[in-house]
């Protein structure tokens, strides 16, 4: 297990450093000139000589005459040493900048899986529990509309409803500007602002996850061992709780680590739209304002994220059933 | 002897009864003569598909219900093509409707006076009473519905881009509507006015005429070219707005310019001899000639062409002018219109005659015959409204739903070819091959897709047009979606791979590729259509989630997907909830139909799925 685990971190590093280098041509080939920005402003007081002689030196000072392969070179020892450059749009290190916008995203999405599991497991049991009844066929559809219908729709409608017409959420922010009280008040007026987002984030994902548990679910009740355990007399409640849920709960646990990846960039849409201080809002700011230092650690980030992300979902195959051998 | 001859004939016939019949049946199918069983034996497993496909009444549903929204995206851009440089400032965020020209009843048949707005009018009856229709609702605080109060007979009404200006019998003046710039605020000085003959409104400014010739302009100064100080004052008998120019008419006949610039609109054509009347469009003048015929200049577009009077018979006695179009009144009432046709303003119905008036404005006619009653012809309204560029969504619907379904197919085709030919490689071939497709198929299935989507969107296509950038979408969705088709395809092979029929193949000495995609793939082409018909959907959601963030398709070029680009504020949800239920609510239907067939299709397919 092991020299798996060792294995797969070694390819790991191996798949992150060649995206690093894709990526960092792919940004190299976008017209801009840094040098150029960064003396720009000169140009009002200086002979045209002089400006000639800052600009160069500014070409010289940020390496900007190096081949390509010295510059990455020079780029990845840096981001080797958790400099991650500065942020041309903020003025800020990028390590200082993305802190707060990571922490609020994991916050968010932290909070609608848990609301998406509280309300998919419960309902995925019932449904394969109470197979092709009305219900079923019911919740079959709607999960089916549900995956069917992007975030923004449902934001678009939401903000319509809850925001617009019944005024119960603000339409867009993390917080009122300029609140000051108690903790216990900012918590609230928080909780106020987020409470639309979270809801649009929840619904969205309720879709793909209810089939996903009634599926993994439906496969546990039709085995073997559930008819002995019904043959043997037990309670309905026992069957399905502990013989049957323990056993869907395999694939689900998989799916679930790819799930918590996606804490990291799955609200991309949704900070969008409500304008929440967040990961993604901070991609497509970046993006359009060409802060590309600020893309490239994201992006990073991301790229990382979902490695580990593959590799914990792999081992834990191996962990929660004991008949798949991952390391073979 | 002749009895045998009889039975012999008789057993002939039976022979050609029988022999007729085994024809009959030969040619169409015999299936009167097989019992239950024996059908169900014959019935092939496509057959068997398509039954349960059918008995599937939610697929079928969605199949429907797809196919009426793919022959609608498919056909109505023949029928309703669109011009992507189009926009219409007069037009913006206008509701759904149809009710522009429907002049009520009560008005029709006593018409005093007509006055034309961009998507409203307002009419004055004989009796006194206002009436106004159309989309009178111009902002989300202003409503030209919302007329002044105790304004006593209203003789006379002007309508501009955005404001009113009325005329009682008393000589009073009233303005209301938009008040930006001060263009509905009547000024103290024309309430001291009593000898008000006429009454204009154009963009954003108001001007009033009086009997002895004088002129008193209000409202925007700046857009409009108007010289206050203008020489003419004490000799105008008419004035005509373009919009961003004033031109009189003075008592001797004679066109002069009242502003202070040298431009199109100053240079009169010449030999015009005593003008009896001018109109003007939105840029070009219009002026009738004592002999009864048309000169118009200005800036003549090339898509309207204001100046392409068309042939007719009889004087003209008055002429009228539109956004981009002009009417003429003949001295038997007949009626002639050129110009712009974008929504058949220029088109007057046949069999129009006896015709006393005409009112034309912006996009609407209306003409008054003998007995009272309007006939009108021009812009009626929009079915699902118009957006914030004054492009009707219908039109923009039916164009962008074919480019969404257009991205998602082709992205489809892209990521089938290269999951099937992946896929296939690395199951039939194993090894070196399969572990490096497999490597480099988790490399891309790893990345995290919408954020990867967008930078790739915006690094590739930072310097590219519309239309580039529309294919580069097509590809960035199909690259990087072929990964789940992939494995599929791959454990399907693995699975076919060590059936008879491929060692078969394989001793009869068959060349590998030709095992692979001749034998193998006819056999798991199942998995490989419900795959697709899933990923149409995903495709179609990924490029309207992209081009929603802007990092799509870009605009004029409509999608389903960046028609709700602009509708991200809560001042378009709320107040232009046109803009984007319907784009949502199709796009909505369309991808759950397509979802639905493919889960139908793949319960048909693989019954056991159905199990679950």
């Amino acid at each position: 297990m092991t020299k798996y685990i060792l294995k797969r971190i070694m390819y790991m590093i191996f798949v992150f450093a060649a995206m690093s280098i894709i990526l960092f041509f792919l940004y190299n080939l976008i017209p801009g000139d840094p040098a150029r920005a960064e003396v720009e402003h000169l140009k009002e007081t200086l002979n045209p000589e002089q400006y000639e002689k800052a600009y160069q030196d500014a070409r010289e000072r940020m390496g900007l005459n190096d081949k390509t392969i010295v510059r990455y070179k020079r780029w990845a020892v840096g981001v080797l040493n958790r400099d991650l450059g500065r942020s041309q749009v903020h003025k800020k290190d990028v390590t200082e900048l993305v802190k707060t916008p990571l922490k609020n995203t994991i916050k968010i999405n932290l909070i609608s899986v848990f609301l998406g599991l509280a309300i998919t497991i419960p309902l995925g049991i019932y449904c394969a529990v109470r197979r092709n009844s009305n219900f079923d066929k019911v919740v079959q559809v709607l999960t089916i509309v549900g995956y069917s219908i992007p975030a923004f729709i449902f934001g678009l409608l939401f903000i319509y409803v809850f925001a617009v017409k019944l005024k119960w959420f603000p339409v867009s922010g993390m917080g009122t500007p300029n609140l000051k009280g108690s903790s216990w008040v900012l918590f609230k007026d928080q909780l106020w602002h987020l409470g639309l987002p979270l809801m649009v984030m929840t619904l969205a994902s309720l879709g793909g996850l209810t089939r996903y548990v009634r599926a993994a679910m439906s496969d546990a009740l039709s085995m073997d061992y559930i008819k002995t355990a019904r043959a043997k007399g037990l309670k309905e409640k026992t069957v399905i709780m502990s013989h049957a849920w323990r056993n869907a709960l395999l694939p689900i646990v998989t799916l679930l680590v790819g799930w918590f990846a996606s804490i990291f960039y799955g609200s991309l849409v949704i900070e969008r739209m409500f304008n929440l201080n967040g990961l993604g809002k901070l991609l497509i700011d970046s993006l359009n304002s060409r802060d590309y230092n600020v893309v490239m650690a994201i992006q990073l980030l991301y790229i990382m994220v979902a490695l580990f992300s593959n590799l914990i979902t792999d081992i834990s195959y191996g962990i929660v059933d004991p008949r798949v051998r991952v390391d073979r | 002897m002749s009895d045998n001859k009889v039975i012999d004939k008789k057993a002939d016939e039976k022979k050609k009864k029988s022999f007729f019949r085994l024809m009959i049946s030969n040619l169409f199918g015999r299936k009167e003569e097989l019992s239950i069983f024996e059908e169900e034996e014959v019935q092939s497993p496509f057959r068997t598909v398509i039954n349960t496909f059918k008995e599937n009444k939610f697929a079928m549903g969605g199949l429907i219900v797809f196919l009426l929204i793919f022959a609608t995206v498919l056909i109505g851009p023949l029928i309703k093509p669109i011009d992507l440089s189009f926009h219409e400032t007069s037009q913006q965020n206008v509701e759904p409707g149809f009710d522009m020209m429907k002049i009520p009843d009560a008005l029709n048949g006593k018409i005093q006076d007509i006055a034309i707005g961009p998507t409203f009018s307002i009419g004055a009856s004989t009796d006194g009473n206002l009436y106004t229709w159309g989309k009178t609702k111009i902002s989300p605080t202003i409503d030209i519905k919302n007329t002044p109060e105790d304004m006593g007979n209203i003789v006379k009404l002007a309508a501009g881009f955005d404001h009113i200006i009325a005329l009682n019998d008393e000589g009073k003046v009233f303005g209301w509507g938009s008040n930006r710039q001060k263009q509905s605020k009547v000024p103290a000085e024309i309430s001291q006015v009593r000898n008000i003959k006429e009454i204009y409104a154009g963009y954003q400014c108001s001007l009033i005429l009086t009997e002895d010739g004088h002129t008193h302009f209000f409202g925007n100064s700046m857009n409009n070219d108007f010289n206050i100080f203008h020489p003419y004052q004490g000799q105008l008998d008419k004035v005509a707005f373009t919009s961003d120019a004033v031109i009189g008419l003075t008592f001797d006949g004679e066109v002069v310019y009242l502003g202070t610039l040298k431009n199109s609109y100053s240079k009169f054509p010449e030999g015009m001899g005593k003008v009896k009347d001018i109109a003007s469009t939105a840029s070009t003048v219009a002026a009738l000639g004592e002999d009864g015929k048309v000169y118009v200049w200005g800036n003549i577009s090339q898509k309207s062409k204001e100046n392409k009077i068309p042939e007719f018979s009889g004087k003209v006695v008055s002429i009228n002018g539109g956004r981009y179009h002009y009417t003429a009144l003949t001295e038997d009432g007949k009626v002639i219109a050129w110009g712009g046709n974008t929504y058949k303003q220029s088109e007057v119905p046949k069999g129009l005659k006896d015709i006393e008036k005409v009112y034309t404005g912006y996009y609407q006619n209306y003409a008054i015959g003998k007995d009272g009653k309007a006939t009108t012809w021009g812009l009626k309204g929009y079915l699902l409204g118009t957006d914030e560029l004054g492009r009707d969504i219908f039109t923009r619907l039916l164009n962008g739903g074919r480019m969404s379904m257009t991205i998602g197919a082709v992205a489809v085709i892209i990521s089938t070819i290269i999951g099937v030919v992946v896929g296939s490689v690395s199951g039939y071939f194993g090894g070196r091959i399969d572990n490096i497709l497999q490597r480099l198929s988790e490399i891309v299935a790893s990345l995290p897709f919408l954020p990867f989507a967008m930078i790739l969107s915006a690094l590739i296509g930072n310097s590219m047009t519309s239309r580039q950038k529309t294919i580069l979408i097509m590809v960035i969705l199909g690259f990087l979606s072929w990964t789940s088709l992939q494995r599929l395809v791959r454990a399907q092979v693995l699975s076919v791979r060590e059936q008879e029929y491929v060692i078969a193949a394989k001793s009869l000495g068959i060349k590998k590729s030709h095992i692979v995609f001749k034998h193998i793939l006819p056999n798991v082409i199942s998995v490989i259509i419900v795959s697709a018909t899933l990923s149409f959907a995903t495709s179609m959601l990924t490029e309207a989630s992209l081009s929603y963030l802007g990092f799509g398709v870009q605009a004029p070029q409509p999608t389903w997907g960046n028609m709700l680009y602009g509708a991200n504020n809560s001042v378009v949800i709320q107040n232009y909830w046109w803009r984007w239920v319907f784009a949502s609510a199709l796009l909505g239907t369309c991808v759950i139909c397509i979802n639905l067939i493919g889960d139908g299709l793949r319960d048909a397919i693989d019954p056991k799925s159905q199990e679950r």
